[in-house]
């Protein structure tokens, strides 16, 4: 049982790492080509491209070049949980109503004020969202990271299935499941918590 | 053909008509007009039971429409509303023979019908029956949507605003072409509006309501003459009662002149004065206040150099304007003696009302010398 | 550490030998690979598109199922595969259980926003010219938001067509299979041999849909 804990954990701490460092990345990305539109097609066709590479097959061949381990993981998990992000935060920004922009730049913002006062805080619940698609993508793929001698609740699972052992199977995929779940719902919880109140309309999701 | 009796639509909070009595003979275009929310559309939807009464009942042609098959009943009665609701995937043609087809008329028929109604406005069907709503401008799309309510010749039809998103010029056209198939085939219809300018063009009778009740029932002349109260007399306006024209500026003006905001940019500005037509626009704030002005050689300049009408406006030389207490003589004289091609009018707080330009200073004499003329 | 890594420069010559030699395993791996992807795909139209379809005017109810359909999408695939174990067994019964699953969430999604957002003006004219709900809804409302359900088809192909590579985990078969066993070799030129085709199946899945999605568009609605 202490195991089960100790790898729900480690599983959640290695999907946030690979989320964190898709933010990391991510996030300056997507400002960087609100600014250059031209960027902006190409940036999206090549997230679109590496989102249809089999996560198996992804983590595999970066297996040969990164070695055994974590490490493969987390990367492997920042790139599929950049297209949300960087999908996300872009149209987050640049769906923002034009008079909005014009009201700030008329009260004089520099551009990195107008971005830190205006864009940023109105297109959080969007860039939240994504975090949130990102997050529960990463717990998914993480429970593939016992073929890369990755750590987590994919291993029990695999060995498991491997000795055909139920219980042992149950054990990892039960939490597994439920911290998806728990990520989805807390995480859109804090997507309505940072909506600015006079913004609260549901609007409809499209992938 | 049409008969309220005591009908009375009550929502949990709200009463939207109140103990409506109404009888419209055969034949007749009756008007309703009142201000927004006093009931037209309710009382209208209630014809083809869009919307069932709470009490009260309504007769078509002596049979109560509650005791009609509602879908039966709607295909007896033509159907035209304000945002015009083609078909988007659907051709002209089938759009307009929805209904015969629903009725299940041969095709041969259908297709005759189609063409003939097409051609009573003026529009070719070898080039139109076969294009999609969206390749039409909106005065042709509401046309076909009041041919599609047309089609299977019924004995009624009801119009919600139909011409109300119209622009100036495709409402009046729309309001003759109305006004002449109504003289043609006489179909009892039952128009709402809350244009008194259209209200009089096109009723036998106006039925003018206000908070879910009738307040006046009259011909035109009538209501022109003898408003029955001070509400109505208010809602026909000073200057018609008067019957004295051309007094002040606003009654030479163009209401709805094309503008644009500061923030517009070059392009998009470019594009919506090609589609409009005109050479010059207005650009207004928030609060349709006047900024200046940006003519099209202006914008063809600047386009390499700026990006927003705002930069680029006002550099042509100041604009002359007028105010809206203004006298209709002294914008004459205005535009006369300064050989000016347009003059804004603007009320006392700067506000854009209207605009006076030489075409619209000829028309407004000529409609007072000669009445109102057609295009 | 449990396996050495075979390193080294790949070229693409040697991988092209590769495939030759091993034509047959991966052509049989790609033909299971489509046969569960468009299986479980078509299993999810089947009933996403008529439920969606009844449920576009039932709000309330349509809310609780896309939330439990949301639920179902955020469980790992391989977790899924773990839960379902023990009543469904190995093999391509599971494999394609989960993979329908999957594709509910999306096409459901379309088909109900897509008929729900048909424009109410057009619905109302619909209405009013007598047309019955069933003709509404095949003259009217379906054709308008016919390019919006097919847009949930090919999103949800587009995924599953990539995720089927989990079947290999339990006996299912698919590209997943020659993945797996490149990992237990550490032999790169078995997971490009999964990889790359499932890769091209995906995005061929998308485009070829999307070809679709265009041509379905009514005239009268296109740009
Ligand atoms: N479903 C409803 N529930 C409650 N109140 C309603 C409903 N529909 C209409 N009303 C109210 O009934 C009144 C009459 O509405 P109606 O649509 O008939 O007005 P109208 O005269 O057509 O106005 P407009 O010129 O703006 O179209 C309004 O006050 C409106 O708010
Ligand atoms: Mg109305």
């Amino acid at each position: 049982m202490g195991d089960i804990l100790a790898l729900t954990v480690e599983h959640l701490m290695l999907s946030a790492a690979g989320v964190g460092l898709a933010l990391v990345v991510g996030i300056p990305l997507a400002i960087l080509i609100t600014r250059y539109r031209t960027l902006a097609g190409f940036t999206m066709a090549v997230t679109d491209v590496l989102q249809t590479i089999p996560s198996m097959a992804l983590l595999a061949a970066l297996m040969i070049y990164l070695g055994l381990g974590n490490q493969t993981l987390v990367v492997t998990l920042m790139i599929y949980s950049l297209l949300p992000i960087v999908r996300n935060t872009y149209t987050g920004i640049t769906g923002i109503d034009k008079g909005l922009i014009e009201a700030g730049k008329g009260m004089g913002m520099t551009r990195w004020q107008l971005l830190r006062m205006v864009q940023i805080p109105v297109a959080l619940p969007v860039i939240m969202a994504g975090i949130r698609v990102a997050m529960v993508t990463a717990i998914g793929i993480a429970t593939l990271g016992v073929l890369i001698g990755g750590g987590g609740l994919g291993a029990p699972i695999w060995r498991g299935m491997q000795i055909v052992d139920s219980s042992m199977i149950l054990s990892g995929a039960i939490p597994a499941a439920l911290i998806a779940i728990l990520c989805e719902f807390g995480l859109a919880k804090l997507e309505k918590a940072v909506t600015p109140r006079g913004m609260k309309a549901s609007s409809p999701a499209k992938s | 053909m049409v008969k309220f009796k005591n009908v009375v639509k009550a929502y949990e909070n709200h009463v939207a008509v109140k103990n409506l009595n109404l009888e419209i003979p055969e034949g007749e275009l009756v008007v309703l007009i009142g201000p927004s929310g006093c009931g037209k559309t309710t009382t209208l939807k209630m014809v083809n039971r869009l919307i069932e009464p709470t009490s009260g009942s309504i007769f078509i042609r002596d049979r109560n429409v509650k005791d009609l098959n509602p879908v039966a009943l709607r295909r007896e009665i033509g159907y035209v509303i304000q945002q015009i609701g083609l078909f988007p995937n659907m051709t002209i043609e089938q759009n307009i023979d929805v209904v015969p087809r629903l009725l299940g008329w041969p095709a041969e028929k259908r297709k005759r019908r189609v063409y003939e109604l097409l051609e009573m406005v003026g529009m070719d069907p070898e080039i139109y029956a076969h294009r999609y709503p969206n390749e039409l401008s909106g005065g042709q799309q509401q046309r076909i949507g009041v041919l599609r309510a047309l089609a299977a010749e019924p004995p009624l039809i009801l119009m919600d605003e139909p011409f109300g998103a119209l622009d100036p010029i495709a409402r009046e056209s729309l309001q003759d072409e109305l006004k002449n198939l109504h003289s043609r085939l006489n179909i009892t219809t039952i128009f709402v509006t809350h244009d008194m300018d259209e209200a009089l063009k096109l009723a036998d009778r106006v039925v003018v309501m206000n908070q879910g009740e009738v307040v006046q029932v009259a011909t035109p002349e009538t209501l022109l003459r003898n408003p029955a109260n001070d509400f109505v007399a208010s809602f026909i306006g000073k200057n018609r009662l008067n019957g004295d024209s051309l007094q002040s500026v606003v009654e030479i003006m163009l209401p709805d002149p094309v503008t644009v905001h500061p923030q517009m940019g070059l392009a998009e500005g470019l594009a919506l004065m090609k589609r409009k037509k005109v050479d010059t626009v207005l650009v207004v704030d928030e609060q349709r206040r006047l900024l200046g002005s940006v003519a099209v050689e202006t914008l063809d300049r600047e386009h390499k150099r700026a990006r927003t009408i705002g930069e680029i406006m006002n550099q042509d030389p100041p604009l002359t304007t007028i105010r809206s207490q203004a006298s209709a003589k002294e914008a004459f004289d205005l535009i006369i003696g300064e050989k000016l091609k347009y003059l804004p009018v603007l009320d006392e707080n700067d506000v854009l009302v209207g605009l006076v330009t030489r075409n619209s200073m000829v028309s407004a004499l000529a409609s007072a010398v000669w009445g109102d003329v057609g295009e | 550490m449990l396996w050495r890594l075979r390193f080294g420069v790949m070229w693409v010559s040697d991988f092209i030998d590769f495939i030759r030699s091993n034509l047959d395993v991966a052509a049989v791996a790609t033909y299971q690979h489509l046969y569960l992807s468009f299986g479980s795909v078509l299993l999810g139209m089947l009933i996403a598109v008529p439920l969606g379809i009844w449920l576009s005017d039932k709000e309330r109810l349509a809310e609780k199922v896309l939330a439990v359909t949301g639920t179902i999408q955020t469980v790992p695939g391989l977790a899924f595969l773990g839960l379902f174990l023990p009543l469904l067994g190995l093999g391509v019964v599971p494999s394609m259980t989960v993979l329908f699953l999957y594709s509910l969430l999306p096409i459901l999604t379309n088909t109900y926003t897509g008929i729900r957002g048909v424009n109410p003006a057009v619905v109302e004219a619909g209405i009013g010219m007598g047309m019955s709900p069933r003709q509404l809804l095949f003259m009217v409302k379906l054709p308008l938001a016919f390019p919006v359900i097919i847009a949930g088809i090919r999103i949800a192909s587009v995924y599953i067509v990539s995720w089927a590579t989990l079947a290999a985990f339990v006996g299912g078969g698919g590209l997943g299979d020659p993945i797996l066993t490149g990992i237990m070799t550490a032999d790169i030129n078995f997971i490009l041999m999964g990889a790359i085709p499932a890769a091209l199946l995906a995005l061929a899945a998308g485009w070829i849909l999307g070809m679709v999605e265009r041509l379905a568009t009514p005239r009268g609605l296109r740009g």
